[in-house]
């Protein structure tokens, strides 16, 4: 009889746990981002960064474009690759949103867009300086850094994994400002390969729940 | 056994409201409609379990007007903090 009321009791005690667990989480966090908004940028980001290689970087001067032109094609191809995955992470995430029955645009998300544009939007117009300034090969790394730390900075409201992703930017950022004439690989790891692989893990832990 | 067992805290024996709790102790304030849409509860039902962590002053409002909406914020006091968190030790204790 006592073991019973204690069976009850204990299961009736982990249930309450695992509620209140997962109410905080729900509560304050952003959830609704799936995996596969990670691997289609990173999908994206390496066939940007291939053209803009095959087409232009490798060879010089199979093309004749003068350095302006060849800045705004190089510019006009990152900003595909931006608009397409900011495109397919909005739809995947609220492809999730609307299969947890939550809705996509809620505090947590704001807030997490929030702490994303904020370091990105400096790291934008700091790039635009720079390459009107004629400093287009520290671009690459100047994209990593401040898109790594807007990174951390939303990590807090999302998967901890996050963090780690952001962190991983940075540090391929510096890389990339230590290596410039590398600047385009450390890019592409970043963007393309490092979102991939988040992606995947992310896909795997969350989304196939 | 008994012992343990009335740590736990009888203001919290309730699934609604852990869950108030659990909102307020990660949130700095929720309005009535953000709990009533995390719970899925009806207006009544959400009212009433406020109305009794607010008589335990666990939590506490503000009325304010957006518009011409009133708007009531709830948020945690310290009291209901402290109490919260010995009710989660307790939990924790008893499945250890």
């Amino acid at each position: 009889m006592q073991l019973k009321v204690l069976l009850y009791y204990m299961e009736k005690q982990i249930d309450d746990i695992k509620a209140i667990r997962e109410m905080m989480e729900k509560s304050s966090k952003f959830l609704s981002l799936s995996g596969l908004a990670g691997i289609f940028a990173g999908s994206m980001a390496i066939a940007g960064a291939a053209f803009a290689y095959f087409y232009l970087l490798q060879n010089p001067a199979a093309t004749d474009f003068n350095h302006w032109q060849e800045l705004i094609i190089l510019v006009a191809d990152a900003l595909i690759v931006l608009t397409l995955s900011i495109g397919f992470a909005i739809y995947f995430s609220w492809r999730k949103a609307r299969k947890r029955n939550q809705k996509l645009f809620n505090k947590p998300t704001l807030k997490t867009i929030y702490n994303l544009a904020l370091p990105l939007m400096a790291g934008g117009i700091f790039s635009i300086v720079c390459l009107v300034r004629g400093q287009a090969e520290i671009v690459a790394s100047v994209t990593l850094i401040f898109y790594g730390l807007g990174l951390i900075n939303a990590s807090k409201y999302t998967f901890e994994e996050i963090h780690y992703l952001g962190i991983l930017q940075v540090v391929l950022g510096l890389l990339a400002a230590i290596f410039p004439c590398n600047g385009l690989l450390f890019w592409t790891l970043g963007f393309g390969l490092c979102h991939i692989i988040y992606g995947l893990i992310l896909y795997k832990k969350y989304d196939l729940k | 056994m008994a012992n343990i067992i009335s740590n736990l805290n009888k203001a919290f024996d309730s699934r609604i409201r852990l869950g108030i709790m659990s909102v307020l102790m990660v949130n700095d304030d929720a309005d009535f409609n953000t709990l009533k849409e995390l719970l899925e509860l009806t207006d009544g039902n959400l009212a009433s379990h406020i109305k009794a962590l607010e008589s335990f002053e666990y939590i506490c409002s503000v009325k304010q007007f957006v518009g011409r909406k009133p708007n009531t914020r709830y948020s945690i006091t310290e009291s209901g903090r402290e109490s919260f968190q010995s009710h989660l030790n307790a939990l924790e204790q008893l499945i250890r």
